[in-house]
C-alpha cells in the first residue's frame, strides 16, 4: 500500500495484512543470518563496505524520520553527523578523552545542535528546505574556515581505535559487529517510535497539518521533537563513522552528503525502516563498483538521481511493485 | 434553566476593507440545535472560523461555557470541548478511517506523546474510535484507506472526527455539501441522532432541512445578523425572503 | 580606513556578480515555483566556455556573450528534457537538479581539468586606477563591476518598464490569473528560465575574471546566491538586489575582520532572519 504525491513519490504505509507477515518474518530471519555471517562469507573489503552501509543507512534513516513520517524535506542532517564526528575526534585526538566519554559527548553535541537548528520547524515547504540547506552550510563552512579549531580542509586525523570499557574494537570485523549491534538497537527503537501515537501524529501532520490543529494538536511541538530525534540518530551515525574512518573533514557536512542520504531513503523506500539501508547498500555498492573502472563516478550518481525521480519515485519497492503488477496482467 | 454554552458579543472580522463578519451577537443554549443560514458570502464560514479558532476576530468577544476563547489558539479550543467539521474535507487520505479517528481521539490526550507503545495497543482508545465510526455508519470501512472511500463516506468520517471526544459544542459547516438527496437524508438522520448532551451549531444551505432540524435559526446577510428566532418566525419573515429571493 | 574602502569596493563588486546569479534563481522560483540547484552549474559552464573564447579571441565581450549563451543552452536543454518532469514537487526538483549539477560538474572536471583558471585580461585593462586618498584598485575589477551593475540595471528596466516584465511580476504574484488574461504562460516560463540561465552563464564569465573558475565553484557560488535569495525574499527582484548587497558586503567584511568565522558572520544573521521572517525582506507570504 503506497501513498502518492503529485509526481508519484510514494511512501509505503505501515499497516501490513496478515498473510504478508509470514513472508516478512522469513525474510527478516534470513537477513539477520546474512548480516551475522557476513564477515565470514564476504571477506574483509565487503565487511568494510557493509559497515559503511550500516552507518550511512543510519544517517539516511535520520533524514527519513523527517521526510517519510513528518513530511519535512530537511537538508541538514549531515551537519549533526559531522558535528558529532568532529567532537568525538577532537576529544580523543587532542584531549585524550576516553572512548566512552568522547562518544557520548559527540552524540550530545550533535543532538544539542539539533535543539538549536530545530527552530527551523517554524517554517514549511520551500522555506524549510532552504533554511535547513543554509544551516547545513553553516556547519560545512565553519568546518572549512575555522581551521585553527577544526583543521580546515584536512580536518581531524589519526583518530585512535575505540576501546569500549576496556574492550578494544580495533579489529575491523569486531567493529563491524559493534556497529551492527548499535544500528540494530537504534533501528528497533526507531521502529517503536514510528508505530507509536507520536509516529502516527507525525504522519497526521504530514498529510493534513491544518486539520491537526482542529483535532487538538500543536504541530510545531511534535515536529520539533522529531527534528531533535533525527539529530540524535544522525549524531550516533557520526560517532560510528569517525571511529570507522579514523578521520573527519568538512566533506562530512557537505550538501552532497545531505542529498545522498535523502536519495538513499527514497531509493530504498521512504517511510520504512529497512528502506534507507537498502538505499545505502545500492548507492554505496554502486559507487564502489563504478569507481573501480570509471572515473566519472559523479556523472553516474547524477544519472541515478535523475533516473530515480523520473522512473522510480517510489524507490526500489515501488519498482518491484510495478513489476509484479505488470507480471500479473 | 438552560445554561449558555456559546456567547458572541459584537464579533467583527474584516479582511482589508471587507467585513466578513459584522457585529454579530447571539447566545446558544445547552442542547440547542441552532442553524445559521444566509446567502453565499453572508459570512457564515468566517463566523465559524472565529468560533473554532481558525481565525481571530478583529473585535468582539466569544465566550464558551463561561470561558473567554476569543484569542485562544485552535487546538486549545478543541481541548475545551469544541468539535468541528469543515466544508472542504481535510482528512488524511493516506491513512485508514480508523487511523484518522484514532488521531482525533489522541488529539486531546497526553497519550499522543507516547513514543514507545504501538498506537493500536490501547484497547480503550481503539474501542472509542471504532464506536464513533459505527455511529456514523462506517462500521465496514474501518481499515479502508480514506482515498478509497466515496465522497459521502468521507463526509461521514468528518462527522466521526468531530464527535470523537464527545464535544460539548459541535460546529457543522455545511455537512451535506455535495451529497446526493438520498445521502443527505441519511446524513440528517445521523445528525438528528446526536445526543442532546452535544450542542449543535450548523451552517446549512437547504432551507427546508435547516428549518426542519432547528430549534432556533440565525440568519446572516453581508456579515450581519438580520434575524434570530424560531424556525416559524424565520419562515414568515419578510426581510429573510427579500435577502434570499430578492424584492418582489 | 583605506582597508575599509577597499573591502567595501570588493564587496560591491561581488554583490554585482551575486545579483546577476541570484536574480535568475529568484525569478525562476517566483514564477515557476522551481528550486533549481543546477543554477551554479550553468555559472560554471558559462565560465569555462567564456574562458575558452577569451583565450581564442582575446575579446572580453565575446567571452561574456559566449558564456551567457552556453549557460542558456544548457539551461534550456536541462529544463525542457528533465526539470519539467519534476513538476511542482520540490523534492523531485532538488534531486533532479542536483543530479544535473553533478553531471555538468563532473564532465567539466574531465574536460577542463582540476586547476583554477583565470580569464586572461586584455592588455589595456591590466593595471590599476589610483583614487584620491591613495587607494589603488584594479581597473578590471571596476570595469567588471560596471558591467555587472549595467546588466543589473537593464534587467531592472525590463522587469519594471516593459510588458514582459509586467507579465513576469504578475505571474510571480498569481500564475492562474496571468494564464486567464490570455498571456501565453508557457512562453513566459521559457523566456524567464532562458534569461535566468543566460545570466548565470554570463556571471560565470565575470566570476572567472574576478575569482577564477574551478571545480566546485558551482556549489560555492550557489550557496551565496541562495543566501541572497533567502534574505531578499523568493520571487523578488528588489530583494535580490538588497540581498546581494548585504551578502557581498558581509562576506568582504567578514573575510577581512574574522576570516575564520566569516561563514558564520554571513549565515548567522541569515538564519536568525529566517526564523523570524521566513519570507525574507521582500518576499510575499504565498510562496509555499
Amino acid at each position: 500500500m503506497n501513498t502518492r504525491s503529485e509526481t508519484g513519490m510514494e511512501t509505503p504505509t505501515i499497516a501490513q495484512p496478515g498473510a504478508l507477515r509470514l513472508g516478512y518474518a522469513v525474510a527478516g530471519i534470513a537477513l539477520v543470518v546474512l548480516l551475522m555471517a557476513w564477515p565470514a562469507i564476504a571477506g574483509k573489503f565487503a565487511t568494510s563496505l557493509m559497515t559503511q552501509i550500516l552507518i550511512f543507512g543510519l544517517l539516511s534513516l535520520s533524514a527519513d524520520l523527517l521526510l517519510g513520517h513528518a513530511g519535512l524535506f530537511s537538508l541538514c542532517h549531515a551537519a549533526f553527523f559531522s558535528v558529532a564526528a568532529y567532537t568525538t575526534a577532537i576529544l580523543q585526538v587532542r584531549y585524550s578523552v576516553a572512548t566512552e566519554a568522547a562518544a557520548c559527548l559527540g552524540i550530545l553535541a550533535g543532538t544539542g545542535l539539533g535543539l538549536i537548528f530545530g527552530l527551523a520547524v517554524r517554517t514549511r515547504g520551500v522555506y524549510f528546505i532552504l533554511v535547513t540547506l543554509a544551516l547545513g552550510y553553516i556547519v560545512w563552512g565553519v568546518g572549512y574556515r575555522w581551521s585553527s579549531f577544526t583543521g580546515g580542509d584536512s580536518g581531524v586525523t589519526n583518530v585512535p581505535s575505540p576501546t569500549l570499557f576496556g574492550f578494544p574494537l580495533e579489529d575491523p570485523t569486531t567493529y563491524y559487529y559493534f556497529v551492527l549491534c548499535v544500528v540494530a538497537a537504534v533501528a528497533y527503537g526507531y521502529g517503536r517510535v514510528v508505530r507509536s501515537p507520536f509516529g502516527l501524529t507525525l504522519r497526521g501532520i504530514k498529510y493534513a497539518e491544518r486539520r491537526m490543529h482542529s483535532l487538538g494538536f500543536h504541530p510545531v511541538k511534535h515536529l520539533y521533537c522529531a527534528f531533535v530525534l533525527s539529530a540524535f540518530l544522525a549524531s550516533v551515525a557520526g560517532v560510528l563513522y569517525v571511529y570507522f574512518n579514523k578521520f573527519v573533514n568538512p566533506v562530512s557536512a557537505s550538501l552532497h552528503n545531505n542529498v545522498e542520504a535523502i536519495l538513499m531513503a527514497i531509493l530504498g523506500g521512504s517511510g520504512s525502516i529497512l528502506g534507507p539501508f537498502v538505499g545505502a547498500a545500492f548507492v554505496l555498492g554502486l559507487r564502489n563498483w563504478v569507481s573501480s573502472f570509471f572515473e566519472l563516478y559523479l556523472t553516474v550518481m547524477g544519472i541515478v538521481f535523475i533516473a530515480v525521480v523520473i522512473w522510480a519515485p517510489g524507490g526500489v519497492s515501488g519498482l518491484v511493485q510495478r513489476l509484479i503488477n505488470r507480471l500479473r496482467s | 434553566m438552560s445554561e449558555t454554552v456559546l456567547s458572541l458579543r459584537g464579533v467583527h472580522k474584516s479582511f482589508g476593507g471587507i467585513h466578513a463578519v459584522d457585529n454579530v451577537s447571539f447566545d446558544v443554549k445547552a442542547g440547542e440545535r441552532r442553524v445559521v443560514i444566509g446567502p453565499n458570502g453572508a459570512g457564515k464560514t468566517s463566523l465559524f472560523h472565529c468560533i473554532s479558532g481558525t481565525h481571530t476576530p478583529t473585535t468582539g468577544s466569544i465566550v464558551f461555557c463561561g470561558e473567554p476563547i476569543t484569542h485562544m489558539p485552535e487546538h486549545k479550543r478543541t481541548l475545551l470541548g469544541i468539535g468541528r467539521t469543515f466544508q472542504i474535507s481535510s482528512v488524511c487520505l493516506e491513512l485508514s478511517a480508523l487511523e484518522n479517528v484514532l488521531l482525533a481521539v489522541l488529539g486531546v490526550r497526553a497519550q499522543k506523546w507516547d513514543f514507545w507503545n504501538s498506537f493500536h495497543a490501547d484497547q480503550g482508545l481503539q474501542r472509542q474510535a471504532e464506536e464513533k465510526l459505527v455511529m456514523v455508519g462506517l462500521s465496514t470501512k474501518l481499515n479502508r484507506q480514506v482515498s478509497d472511500l466515496s465522497y459521502g463516506e468521507r463526509r461521514q468520517l468528518e462527522l466521526a472526527l468531530a464527535l470523537s471526544n464527545d464535544p460539548q459544542l459541535l460546529l457543522l459547516d455545511e455537512p451535506c455539501a455535495g451529497l446526493s438527496p438520498a445521502e443527505r437524508q441519511r446524513f440528517f438522520s445521523l445528525v438528528k441522532n446526536v445526543p442532546r448532551s452535544v450542542t449543535l451549531l450548523m451552517i446549512e444551505h437547504d432551507m427546508d432541512v435547516a428549518l426542519g432540524l432547528a430549534d432556533r435559526v440565525t440568519v446572516l446577510h453581508r456579515g450581519q445578523v438580520i434575524l434570530d428566532g424560531t424556525a416559524d418566525e424565520v419562515r414568515v419573515n419578510e426581510k429573510v425572503r427579500e435577502v434570499y429571493f430578492g424584492r418582489v | 580606513m583605506d582597508s575599509f574602502i577597499l573591502q567595501t569596493l570588493n564587496g560591491i563588486s561581488y554583490s554585482a556578480l551575486l545579483f546577476l546569479l541570484a536574480s535568475g534563481f529568484t525569478l525562476t522560483f517566483g514564477l515557476m515555483r522551481v528550486v533549481n540547484m543546477a543554477h551554479g552549474a550553468y555559472y560554471l559552464v558559462g565560465g569555462y566556455i567564456g574562458l575558452m573564447i577569451a583565450k581564442l579571441t582575446g575579446s572580453l565581450v565575446a567571452a561574456l556573450i559566449a558564456g551567457g549563451c552556453a549557460g542558456m543552452l544548457i539551461g534550456f536543454l536541462s529544463d525542457q528534457m528533465l526539470i519539467r518532469r519534476a513538476g511542482s514537487d520540490h523534492l523531485a526538483q532538488v534531486l533532479i537538479t542536483v543530479g544535473i549539477a553533478y553531471i555538468i560538474g563532473d564532465l567539466s572536471l574531465k574536460t577542463w581539468g582540476g586547476d583554477a583558471q583565470k580569464l586572461p585580461l586584455p592588455m589595456d585593462l591590466r593595471g590599476v586606477i589610483e583614487f584620491p586618498g591613495g587607494i589603488v584598485y584594479p581597473i578590471f575589477r571596476i570595469l567588471l563591476t560596471t558591467i555587472g551593475v549595467a546588466v543589473a540595471g537593464l534587467l531592472w528596466l525590463l522587469y519594471k518598464r516593459t510588458f514582459v516584465g509586467a507579465a513576469i511580476r504578475a505571474g510571480v504574484d498569481n500564475r492562474e490569473m496571468v494564464s486567464a488574461t490570455g498571456i501565453n504562460i508557457d512562453r513566459l516560463f521559457i523566456l524567464v528560465s532562458a534569461l535566468a540561465a543566460f545570466l548565470a552563464g554570463f556571471s560565470g564569465v565575470l566570476g572567472g575574471a574576478f575569482l577564477t573558475v574551478y571545480p566546485g565553484a558551482e556549489w560555492e557560488i550557489l550557496v551565496f546566491a541562495l543566501v541572497v535569495v533567502i534574505v531578499g525574499g523568493l520571487g523578488s527582484l528588489e530583494g535580490a538586489m538588497v540581498g546581494a548587497l548585504v551578502v557581498g558586503l558581509l562576506d568582504a567584511y567578514g573575510r577581512w575582520l574574522v576570516p575564520e568565522l566569516s561563514y558564520f558572520v554571513l549565515f548567522g544573521p541569515m538564519a536568525i532572519l529566517l526564523l523570524f521572517r521566513p519570507r525574507g525582506l521582500f518576499g510575499s507570504e504565498n510562496m509555499t
